[in-house]
């Protein structure tokens, strides 16, 4: 695909996109502009871009927010209020430090305590809080 | 510090504070309803350490049901047997009941069987609520 930058202050700042068709990549070009489905995440020095779709959770450890994903744990820099605002649906809040990709979650099961605890697809391990039940039962279509 | 037992001072000193305003409706109720209630500045102080004490306690312990590499059979015991032991201490002291081995047993059946009738209640609602949202995941 051709590409054309115009450096021109006195213009208003755009992105026009000539394409025959939307393909994935004019999708990522569309996130990355409008910083939507896209987070920065940071481990070892590396910066990684992250689409929402390979994230399984983000979750509070130490007053830092990580971002879970298949094989990697990279910390984002922003409060988890600011990350939830950010989210799609697929994303539901299971406890107050922990919010889920419905999407990866492999299943449910019942801790001692009568607590549900979700075990995500990359094995990661988190548990329902009672204060969010009732939201994850509605996201999820069960009364 | 071990996070469970950070974990353990951290949920006892959210909820103890409920433990003595739970016994202060329970005197206030008492003196509405009995004529001849009275308690002594002693017993009201001894009231709220242990009510403070319990609530901490009961608040607290739930921590353990939270340690993963613990059997069910040790989770429970330690979860009933720490209960069990403030409770019974706090309502000797306070003269709740009284110090003789056959009410002690009496309160000691009746501890057990509630604990496992809300165990088993609340155990098997979690179990039948997992097993609906599971279902959605496939």
């Amino acid at each position: 695909m051709k590409c054309i930058i115009t450096i021109d202050k006195e213009h208003e700042e755009e992105v026009l996109i000539f394409a025959h068709e939307k393909t994935k990549l004019i999708e990522d070009i569309l996130n990355l502009i409008n910083n939507e489905n896209v987070f920065t995440g940071y481990s070892d020095g590396e910066i990684h871009r992250l689409n929402l779709s390979e994230i399984y959770c983000f979750a509070v450890e130490d007053n830092k927010v990580y971002a879970l994903t298949d094989k990697d744990k990279l910390q984002i820099k922003q409060r988890l209020y600011q990350v939830e605002e950010k989210l799609s649906d697929d994303f539901v809040k299971i406890n107050q430090s922990c919010i889920a990709n419905i999407k990866k979650i492999k299943k449910f099961d019942t801790s001692v305590s009568g607590m549900l605890t979700v075990t995500f697809k990359n094995g990661y391990r988190d548990y329902v809080s009672r204060r969010n039940l009732k939201s994850v039962k509605e996201r999820l279509g069960v009364k | 510090m071990n996070r469970y037992l950070k974990e353990f001072l951290h949920r006892g000193l959210v909820f103890a504070g409920f433990g003595p305003v739970i016994l202060g409706i329970i005197f206030f109720v008492l003196e509405k309803t009995l004529d001849d209630f009275s308690v002594s500045g002693g017993q009201i102080l001894l009231g709220i350490v242990s009510t403070y004490i319990l609530a901490f306690v009961q608040a607290g312990v739930s921590v353990f049901n939270q340690i993963e590499h613990w059997s069910l059979p040790k989770s429970l015991l330690c979860h009933l047997g720490m209960l069990y032991a403030v409770y019974v201490i706090c309502y000797i002291l306070n003269s709740w009941i009284p110090f003789e081995w056959g009410v002690i047993g009496i309160f000691t059946a009746i501890f057990v069987v509630g604990y496992f009738v809300i165990w088993f209640t609340v155990y098997f609602v979690a179990k039948a609520t997992g097993k609906k949202l599971n279902a959605t995941l496939k």
